[in-house]
C-alpha cells in the first residue's frame, strides 16, 4: 500500500553531493535560516502564494513569506521525504496524504484541536468537526484545516453535449469510438489514472487484478490514442472554447472555472450520475488540507497563518485567489457565503455543487499506483507512434 | 621551492576556485544524475545495491518512440533552420547595410518574452475560430481544418524557438569569408554557385556547423512546444524524463533515461566533431 518504496530521510544524510545539486534552487538557504520567528514558508497548489493572500499576513505580522506553488501532490510530499522537513512550515495537498501518508511517516504534527476545531463547526454540513480527512487514523489528532475543494471528474461544451447527457452518459463519453478525437485530456496524470480506471468500470482507490489491470491497460491505450489534445488546464479550456475539443477528461470546477470567469458559462464541470463505486457514487472529488510540517525549527507564524486564512474575507479571497476559482469550506459561514457575488457563485458552479459532491467520492491513495502510472505513460507514448 | 608551490604552480592555484565552482555547479549535479541511474527504481538511497535495471527496463520498454520523436524533430528543425537562416544571414552579413542592425535587433526581440508565452500566442493564432482560422472564415466564409496539436505545428514551433540559436552562429560564419577571396574567385572566372560551393560555403563552415550543433543539442531537449502547440500528440523524450521525476517519483529511472540522451547527443556531436574539426575550420592548425 505505497506509491514509493524509498526510505528517504536518510538521503540528505548520505548524499551531500547530490543535494549540491539538486537543492540548487536556493532552498539549501532557506534551510539554513534561523530566524524562525521572521519568515514563513509555504508548499502550496496555486492560491495560497498569490499576493492578496499572503500580502496582508506579510504586512500584519513584518515578516517574509516564501510560498512556492506546484502542480502534484505526489512531488511535494517527496519534497518533505527527501529531508525538506527543515524548510517548509506549511504543506497544501488534497486530502488522503496528511492522514494515511505525511502524519503516519512523521512529516507533518498535529494542531491544537481546541484552538481549531471550532472553525469546522462553521463550515459547509460535510465538514464539521470531526472531520475524517483532517483527523489521524485514530481519530485523536487534528492534522490540518479544510479549505478548497470541489468534484473533479470532467468538463464539457454544454453547446456540444448538454449537462443531461454528459451525465447521463458519464464516463462512457470515453468508450464511445464515436467520440476519439472530440476530446482533450489534461496533463494531471495522477487523477488520469483515476479516471481511466472509472472509464474502464471499477473503483481506482483499491487493489486491482490481474484482469482490472488488463482492462485498465486496454482503456488507457484507446482514451489516449482518441485524444485530440493531452495539455493544461488553460488550452483545455481554449480549446473548448474555440471548438476544438468538445469535453476533456479530468476536470472540474478547478479546471472549468478560470474559462466560466471569462463568461463561458458553457463550459461546465460534469459529475456523471453513474460510476463504478459502490453505495452509487459515480465522480471523485478532492479536498485540500493544509497541515503544519513537522520542521524542528518552526516559524512561529505557522498556526497563526492556518488562523489567519478561517476569516470569512481570507477565505473569500483564497476562494478567488488568482489562476483557479473553487469552493472554500468556510461558505457555511453566513458571513463568508455573503461575500460571494452572483457572478462568483456561478463560476463555481454553486447552482449544482451540493448535489454533484453528494455523487462523488473523495480522493484517496491507488495502492497500486506506480504500476497503472507506468501503464498510462506507455500508452500515452505509443500513442504518440502512430 | 615548497612542496606546496611544486604541486600547485600559481596557474593551477589561481584556476582553483574556478574548477571548484565547476566541480560543484557543474560537475556534481551530473554526477548525482549518473549515479541515481544505477539505483533501485523509485527510490532515493545512493548507496543501496546498484545495477543497470532502469536501463534494461529503458531497454525493454517503448521509449525508443520518445527518442525518436525527439531526434528527428531536432534533426528535421536543423535542417529547415539550415535553409531558412543561410539566406537571411548572409543578407545580415552582405547584403541589408545599415539596416543589418534593425533586422537582427527584430530576430533577437522573442527572446526576451518568455518561450510559453510566444508558444501560446500560436495557439491562438492557429486554433479553430482563432486568428488565422478565425480570419478566413469571416472574410471569405472558408473554414481550413485546424492544424494546431499535431506534429507539424510542434516542428513550426522548434523552428520558430530555435531560429536564432541558428542564425547568429551562421551570421557569424558568413561575416568571416572574405570578400576579396569572394572577389578574386569572381575574377578568375568563377559562377555565383561556384563562389558560394567552393568560397562561401566552406569559409564560413565554423558558424555553421556552431549552429547546427548549438540548434540540435537544444532541440533534442525540447518539451514546451511538444506541450502546447503539439497537445502531447507527440511524446519527446524530455516528457517521459519530466513525468519520471514528477508524477511517477522515479528518479532513477528519469537519470537513466537523461543518461541515454547525454551518451546519444554526445555520440552524434563527436561524430559531427570528427566529420568537422572546428580547429582546422577556424585555421587553428
Amino acid at each position: 500500500m505505497s506509491y514509493f518504496k524509498q526510505t528517504r530521510r536518510d538521503f540528505l544524510k548520505h548524499s551531500a553531493l547530490a543535494a549540491g545539486g539538486l537543492a540548487a534552487g536556493g532552498l539549501t538557504g532557506l534551510g539554513a535560516a534561523s530566524a524562525r520567528s521572521n519568515e514563513l514558508n509555504i508548499l502550496c497548489w496555486e492560491g495560497y502564494n498569490s499576493a492578496q493572500v499572503l500580502d496582508p499576513f506579510r504586512s500584519e505580522h513584518g515578516i517574509t513569506i516564501r510560498a512556492e506553488s506546484l502542480t502534484n501532490d505526489p512531488t511535494m510530499i517527496n519534497r518533505l521525504r527527501a529531508g525538506e522537513t527543515n524548510v517548509w512550515d506549511l504543506i497544501n495537498v488534497n486530502n488522503p496524504w496528511a492522514r494515511k501518508i505525511m502524519y503516519p511517516e512523521g512529516l507533518i504534527k498535529p494542531i491544537d484541536r481546541a484552538r481549531f476545531e471550532p472553525y469546522f463547526d462553521k463550515m459547509l454540513p460535510e465538514f464539521k468537526a470531526p472531520y475524517k480527512w483532517a483527523m489521524d487514523e485514530k481519530g485523536e489528532q487534528l492534522l490540518g484545516m479544510a479549505q478548497r475543494f470541489g468534484p473533479f471528474s470532467y468538463v464539457v461544451n454544454t453547446d456540444k453535449i448538454s449537462r443531461a447527457t454528459a451525465e447521463d452518459q458519464g464516463w462512457d463519453l470515453w468508450n464511445d469510438p464515436a467520440n476519439a478525437g472530440k476530446y482533450g485530456v489534461q496533463a494531471s496524470d495522477d487523477w488520469n489514472v483515476f479516471d481511466i480506471c472509472c472509464i474502464a468500470g471499477f473503483d481506482p482507490f483499491k487493489e486491482h487484478s490481474d484482469e482490472e489491470v488488463a482492462k485498465f491497460t486496454e482503456t488507457a491505450a484507446k482514451v489516449f490514442k482518441g485524444a485530440k489534445m493531452v495539455s493544461d488546464l488553460a488550452t483545455l479550456n481554449q480549446g473548448l472554447v474555440s471548438g476544438e475539443i468538445d469535453f476533456y477528461l479530468t476536470g472540474g470546477t478547478y479546471t472549468a472555472s478560470p474559462a466560466r470567469a471569462d463568461g463561458a458559462l458553457n463550459i461546465r464541470a460534469i459529475t456523471p450520475l453513474r460510476g463504478p463505486f459502490a453505495d452509487g457514487k459515480a465522480g471523485i472529488s478532492w479536498i485540500e488540507i493544509t497541515s503544519v510540517v513537522n520542521n524542528p525549527d518552526i516559524s512561529t507564524h505557522a498556526e497563526n497563518f492556518l488562523e489567519y486564512v478561517q476569516s470569512p474575507e481570507m477565505s473569500h479571497t483564497v476562494a478567488f485567489a488568482e489562476g483557479t476559482f473553487n469552493p472554500v469550506t468556510q461558505m457555511g459561514n453566513k458571513a463568508c457565503f455573503d461575500l460571494f457575488t452572483k457572478e462568483e457563485l456561478d463560476i463555481i458552479q454553486w447552482d449544482s455543487l451540493e448535489e454533484e459532491m453528494a455523487r462523488c467520492v473523495e480522493y484517496d491513495i491507488v495502492p497500486d499506483y506506480d504500476k497503472l502510472l507506468d501503464i498510462m505513460t506507455a500508452a500515452k507514448r505509443e500513442a504518440s507512434g502512430g | 621551492m615548497s612542496i606546496l608551490s611544486r604541486l600547485l604552480p600559481p596557474g593551477r592555484r589561481h584556476a582553483l576556485p574556478l574548477i571548484l565552482f565547476m566541480a560543484v555547479g557543474f560537475a556534481a549535479p551530473l554526477f548525482a544524475v549518473i549515479a541515481y541511474s544505477f539505483v533501485p527504481a523509485r527510490t532515493f538511497d545512493l548507496w543501496a545495491d546498484w545495477s543497470f535495471d532502469n536501463y534494461l527496463e529503458v531497454f525493454n520498454s517503448t521509449s525508443y518512440i520518445a527518442f525518436g520523436w525527439s531526434l528527428g524533430l531536432a534533426a528535421a528543425t536543423v535542417l529547415i533552420l539550415a535553409l531558412v537562416c543561410y539566406p537571411v544571414a548572409f543578407g545580415l552579413a552582405r547584403v541589408f547595410g545599415k539596416w543589418a542592425t534593425l533586422i537582427t535587433l527584430l530576430f533577437t526581440l522573442p527572446l526576451f518574452v518568455s518561450e510559453n508565452v510566444r508558444l501560446y500566442g500560436w495557439i491562438m493564432v492557429f486554433i479553430k475560430n482563432g486568428v488565422l482560422l478565425g480570419t478566413l472564415k469571416s472574410l471569405f466564409g472558408w473554414e481550413p481544418d485546424s492544424i494546431v496539436f499535431t506534429p507539424e505545428l510542434t516542428l513550426l514551433g522548434m523552428v520558430y524557438v530555435y531560429l536564432p540559436f541558428m542564425l547568429f552562429p551562421m551570421t557569424l560564419g558568413v561575416s568571416m569569408v572574405p570578400q576579396q577571396t569572394r572577389d578574386a574567385a569572381y575574377d578568375l572566372g568563377a559562377s555565383r554557385w561556384q563562389v558560394f560551393r567552393e568560397v562561401d560555403l566552406p569559409l564560413s563552415m565554423p558558424g555553421i556547423v556552431i549552429g547546427f550543433l548549438l540548434t540540435f543539442v537544444l532541440a533534442v531537449g525540447a518539451i514546451a512546444e511538444a506541450k502546447v502547440l503539439g497537445g502531447q500528440r507527440i511524446i519527446p523524450i524530455a516528457n517521459d524524463i519530466e513525468v519520471a521525476f514528477t508524477y511517477a517519483q522515479n528518479w532513477p529511472l528519469g537519470s537513466a533515461l537523461a543518461v541515454l540522451l547525454m551518451l546519444l547527443v554526445g555520440f552524434l556531436v563527436l561524430i559531427v566533431l570528427r566529420r568537422f574539426d572546428l580547429d582546422t575550420i577556424l585555421g587553428r592548425r
